[in-house]
This record gives structure tokens, sequence and C-alpha cells, in this order.
């Protein structure tokens, strides 16, 4: 089980290696620029990994796309929860 | 394949377009010095830094050809490449040196799985 | 736990030296160890004590070593990487015959075994790039 962080934008290349790379029982999370996808509700990734895939808030907050994430009703977390699903996944992989 | 404490450099940038992937074979080859097992995983871009024709750069500006071929000096034989992407850049393993071996897209979560330990560059 | 970071963007051009802080004091509220960041690539810049960014920035290297006074986390900078990118310690000034020098204590220069080293002994591995 592995928690990847995306930190590119959706139609990066990286998220797309990332996908590639994605078991059936790992999360995704995604921070930086990675969170422009709350602007995305159709990015097949929300469906696909239902319930596997968060945002982190304070990167939505501070780029001001809390309240479409929240609108387009997209699942987030905040760092302390970030740390909290580091502690459930023994490894984790960074795409950049 | 499974190899307990074996470590995934995976590779993603091209020769001559940053240091990123000079950096991570640079981290592969030591991990390799210290007797770790390593097995490297190309992906996308990554896969130009095994085209066996490339050359060095803008002058002073270092080819990567000579490292790839250290690496089996140094013990590291496996270097998987993506079959789906190598086929999406619409190369073939002919373009490439010898002795890499195409994995299918479906496999590189297993693969992913089975090393303990990944740096991903 | 016992967690080690790596920091691979460079201060002032990347995101991720400010994710990795705000991760690395996140741990440390929850209770757990950091037990060093390693800084690669890029990442090798944050560890100038050149820097001078303006007042209203919050000035990156301060903030590495406040977590080292206050928390004990080891600051490991990959010597090579920092060579190529023209940060050195005052010995290695010598060595290189340059007449100045960026890194000092806590900070320390060091071969990537450190970064394998740090790998194996934490328990989590985040890589911030």
């Amino acid at each position: 089980m592995i928690l990847h962080i995306l930190t590119k934008a959706p139609d990066s290349r990286a998220a797309t290696q990332m996908q590639q790379a994605l078991g059936n029982q790992d999360s995704v999370l995604l921070i930086e620029e990675a969170v422009t996808a709350a602007l995305n509700p159709a990015w097949a990734a929300w469906q696909k990994y239902r319930s596997r895939i968060f945002l982190l808030s304070e990167d939505l907050t501070s780029r001001g796309l809390t309240h479409i994430a929240a609108k387009h009703q997209l699942p987030t977390m905040d760092v302390d929860d970030f740390v909290a699903l580091t502690e459930q996944y023994e490894k984790t992989v960074t795409w950049y | 394949m499974a190899v307990p404490n074996a470590l995934l450099v995976i590779i993603r940038h091209a020769p001559h377009s940053s240091n990123w992937l000079r950096e991570g074979l640079d981290a592969a080859l030591v991990a390799a010095a210290f007797g770790q097992p390593v097995h490297l995983l190309f992906m996308g871009q990554g896969i130009m830094a095994l085209l066996k024709e490339q050359g060095s750069g803008a002058p002073g500006q270092k080819a990567t050809l000579p490292t790839i071929d250290m690496l089996e000096m140094y013990d590291i034989e496996q270097l998987w490449v993506s079959e789906g992407e190598l086929k999406s850049m619409q190369l073939s393993t002919g373009s490439l040196v010898e002795g890499v071996t195409l994995i299918a897209d479906q496999e590189i979560p297993g693969l992913m799985q089975q090393h303990a330990t990944i740096l991903n560059f | 736990m016992q967690y080690g970071l790596l920091v691979m963007g460079a201060p002032y051009s990347s995101p991720a030296p400010h994710s990795a802080l705000r991760f690395a004091h996140a741990i440390i509220t929850r209770g757990h160890q950091l037990a060093g960041v390693f800084f690669y690539h890029d990442g090798v810049h944050n560890a100038s004590s050149l820097m001078a960014p303006p007042q209203d920035e919050l000035n990156l290297r301060e903030a590495w070593l406040e977590l080292h006074q206050y928390h004990d986390v080891a600051l490991d900078v990959c010597i090579a990487a920092a060579l190529r990118r023209g940060l050195m310690s005052e010995s290695e000034a010598l060595r290189h015959g340059k007449q100045a020098f960026n890194i000092v204590s806590p900070f320390e220069l060091t071969g990537l075994g450190q970064l394998l080293e740090l790998q194996h002994r934490s328990d989590r591995f985040i890589t911030f790039a």
C-alpha cells in the first residue's frame, strides 16, 4: 500500500505517470499545483479513485479554491490529516 | 523479481533538459556502491536516457550514456522500461541500449508494491 | 514514529520547501520524531547562509535552523549537489580556493549515503520536490 503525493496539475506528465503506478489499495493526496484538480470535477481520477483521493485544504485555501472544491463536493484533508494518512501508509511516493 | 530491501529508482526526466536524470542516477549508483540491490524503472521522458545513439550536449554538457554503461559495473542490471510509454513515444527497443526489460503498464503498480524503498526522480 | 524528509525544491522558486516545513511541524505536533531532513538537487539552496529575502518573506534557512534548534532535527546537504551549485562550507571553500562560503553548522555537507541511511532509519520517508 502506497500513498501517492501529486504536486503537479492533473494534465501534467507527473499526474499521468502517477496514475500508471497506482495500485488498487493505494491512496492519493493532491498538494501544491495538484489542488487545481478541484476545478475539474469531471477529471477521471475523481471517480476512479473515489474515497481514496484527497485535496490538501491549506493549498486550496491559499489558491482561493476552497469554495469551488466544496461546491463540487470533493474530499479534502488538512496537513494534520496528511500526517495521519502517512501513519497508515508505510510507503509514500511523490510525483512532481 | 522480488528482492527484499531492494531500492527502486524511478527515472522520469530526459538528458539535457534538467539535472534530475543525472542526480537520480547518482543516487542509484551510490546505493549500489553501498551494497544495496538497485532496480531502475524508466518512465516517460526518462526513457530517452537509454537511447543508444545519444551524444554529449552543448559545450561542456556531459553525456548520459557513459553513466548508463556504468550501471552494469555497479551490478544494477534490472532496467525496466514502461512498454506503453515506449510505444507512445514511437520508440522501439532497437533504439535503446542492451539489457532493458519491457514492463507492461498493468504490472507497474505491482512493481511499486514489491520494493520496500522507492526514490522518484 | 521516526520520520525522514527529502527536500529537492529550491527556496523562492518551488513551493516544496514551504510544504516540507509545514509537514515537519505537523509531524512534531502529532508527537512523532523528525530524524532528519536531507537536501538534494535544487533543495541544497535551502542551506545557504547568504540568502537574504525581503523582511516580509520567511527566511527559509532560518526556518530550518529553528527546526534543528527546538527539535534536534539533523540537516544534511548533499555535497556533490551543493558544490556544483556553488554552496560550500569553509573547509570546502579552502579546498577549492574560493573566497567565500555559505554552509555553516548545523547544516552538514554529506554524501548520498546519508540519504539512504536516513531512508532506512525512518519509519516514514516523505519527498517534497
